[in-house]
């Protein structure tokens, strides 16, 4: 019974508002009942303690109570958001090595689907032989691929034991997210009500806050870039709203600016997370600040050549595709460049060339490589280029066998990229080069 | 200079055009007329579909039209009234530019 001292707690909430959705509003009451309803299901269909579980769906009533059901049952939990490309998911099923499926719909109706698969793989055994439950998030990886990182759940959750204010949440970040993640445990074991939303454009989520009073958004510096330029915010009433939270990318200081003069009252608050790590507890100097605190309690931090490093025990055990990446010490370098000022930190960016397009990670060699299939082409460099709207757009600049009309190029790489690569990661710009794009040292140059 | 409002419609319609091609359905497709809303919910485009348009659009300006600018530079994110909002004040923006 790992988490039956958040049962508890949410017992004694009671009759208060836990989530709504779709308009249905669930008090902890309600929520509890839907995870004992869940607790009967999983014996009905088998599952036991240990079992590797896919939760494949969006944040809903059902998936909620399922993925609370699983810890308590002692399960290793895989959540998967219905976004993710049909190819990629079953990847991910894969690598997990993922027993048991549940998918959930958006009318929150299920399915259950048992698949034949052992488990080998060292750092799962080692999980279910001391019947721990664990959550296997997916990240980036330097190549592209997506790395599994698995958490020991009952560690993951300690940190929820502290009682700390609860707010109207809405949850924008994703089910298999970190920060979804983070959101969802945080509010549930403080009492709080969490607002669960389909859509989430600047019109939806700013009518969500005027309809349920909400009062924290976790969002990001994309999200917060849309607001403005859809001056959505001018036809709601968002005076509901206390504290907006941003991450998952570097924030352009000038969106700060504009959200901080736009929205005065609200405390514009910059979080840190990484899906191996968890969340660390932060505080920024001001609202239109972007240096931050970082660390808190559970995480201790220190800057080596300018880059961030964690050790911490809420680390996750280890990757299942990738080689372990804490040092002997068990530090973790998080490959972002900052800048210190006393006990703040100014996150700069990633060291490396990951281009960041609107949150989401585009590794240049992995574009690279498609569009050298491209016939015609015979070189290719992918950059970032900074854009206000989504952070950074990605930019090619190819070198082509013979002449060739820009906008016919660009037509023919949307087309071949299409099928290849997901939409964030084509190119936006194409830019033709005359010159060779490499050192003397053959290597790259990246400008 | 005086920018040709004409043209740099015409432009922007040709920007539009390209996206239109890529989507089979013709209820996903923008209409070319000048209401036509670019930003919101009442736009067809995402994100980065959006991005792309703006992109396009700078850089058939520049091409076709010779008129350098940037449409999503300081200038322009932090107008009054958001450029972005429809076809018209897209063009309207670009043509009170000093170019």
């Amino acid at each position: 019974m790992s988490i039956q001292w958040l049962l508890d707690k949410m017992k004694s909430f009671s009759d208060k508002e836990a989530i709504i959705w779709k308009t249905n509003r669930y008090t902890y009451k309600q929520l509890l009942d839907r995870v004992d309803y869940w607790k009967t299901t999983l014996r009905d269909n088998g599952v036991s303690g240990g079992q590797v579980v896919a939760i494949e769906g969006d944040f809903s009533p059902n998936a909620c109570a399922l993925l609370m059901s699983l810890v308590d049952n002692g399960n290793i939990i895989v959540p998967l958001s219905s976004t993710l490309p049909a190819k990629q998911k079953s990847e991910f099923i894969s690598v997990a090595e993922t027993q048991v499926k549940y998918s959930i719909d958006s009318t929150d109706n299920f399915k259950f689907e048992a698949l034949k698969t052992k488990t080998t793989n060292p750092l799962i055994r080692n999980l279910q032989s001391i019947n721990e439950p664990g959550l296997i998030l997916f990240s980036s990886g330097s190549t592209g691929k997506n790395k599994a990182a698995l958490h020991n759940f009952t560690k993951l959750l300690n940190k929820y034991k502290t009682t700390r204010p609860a707010y109207r949440t809405l949850i924008f970040l994703l089910f298999d997210h970190i920060g979804g993640i983070n959101t969802l445990f945080h509010s549930l074991s403080n009492g709080g009500c969490l607002i669960l939303i389909s859509e989430r454009d600047p019109e939806a989520v700013c009518k969500a806050i005027q309809d349920y009073q909400v009062e924290l958004l976790p969002t990001s510096p994309t999200f917060l870039n849309l607001l403005l330029m859809s001056e959505q915010y001018k036809y709601f009433d968002l005076s509901s709203l206390k504290i907006i939270s941003y991450g998952t990318e570097p924030m352009p200081e000038s969106t700060l600016k504009r959200v901080h003069e736009i929205l005065p009252d609200i405390r514009l608050l910059q979080t840190y997370g990484l899906s191996e790590l968890g969340i660390l507890r932060s505080k920024s100097r001001s609202s239109d600040s972007l240096w931050v605190k970082i660390g808190g309690e559970d995480y201790q931090t220190r800057v080596v050549d300018d880059i961030l490093h964690i050790k911490t025990d809420m680390a996750m055990l280890g990757y299942l595709n990738a080689p372990s990446p804490f040092d002997e010490e068990g530090w973790f370098n998080t490959e972002d460049r900052v800048e210190v000022d006393g006990e703040y930190f100014r996150i700069l960016g990633r060291k490396t060339d990951i281009i960041n397009v609107g949150g989401q990670k585009v590794y240049p060699a992995e574009v690279e490589s498609v569009l050298l299939e491209l016939e015609g082409i015979t070189d290719v460099t992918v950059t970032g280029e900074s854009n206000p709207i989504l952070g950074q757009i990605v930019v090619a600049r190819v070198n082509l066998a013979k002449e060739e009309k820009l906008t016919d190029l660009k037509k023919r790489i949307r087309d071949f990229c299409k099928s290849r690569l997901n939409p964030y990661k084509i190119p936006q710009k194409i830019e033709i080069a005359h010159d060779n794009q490499y050192t003397a040292r053959f290597k790259r140059m990246r400008r | 200079m005086a920018i040709d409002r004409q043209k740099v419609l015409e432009t922007v319609y040709a920007s539009i055009e390209m996206i239109n091609e890529d989507r089979e359905d013709k209820e996903s497709r923008l209409e070319l007329k000048e209401e036509t809303r670019l930003v919101g919910r009442q736009s067809k485009l995402d994100s980065l579909k959006f991005v792309g348009l703006i992109i396009d659009i700078e850089q058939r300006l520049a091409d076709e039209l010779d008129i350098e600018i940037s449409l999503t530079d300081e200038k322009a994110m932090s107008q009054a009234r958001s450029p972005f909002r429809n076809v018209q004040s897209l063009v309207d923006y670009i043509c009170s530019l000093e170019v």
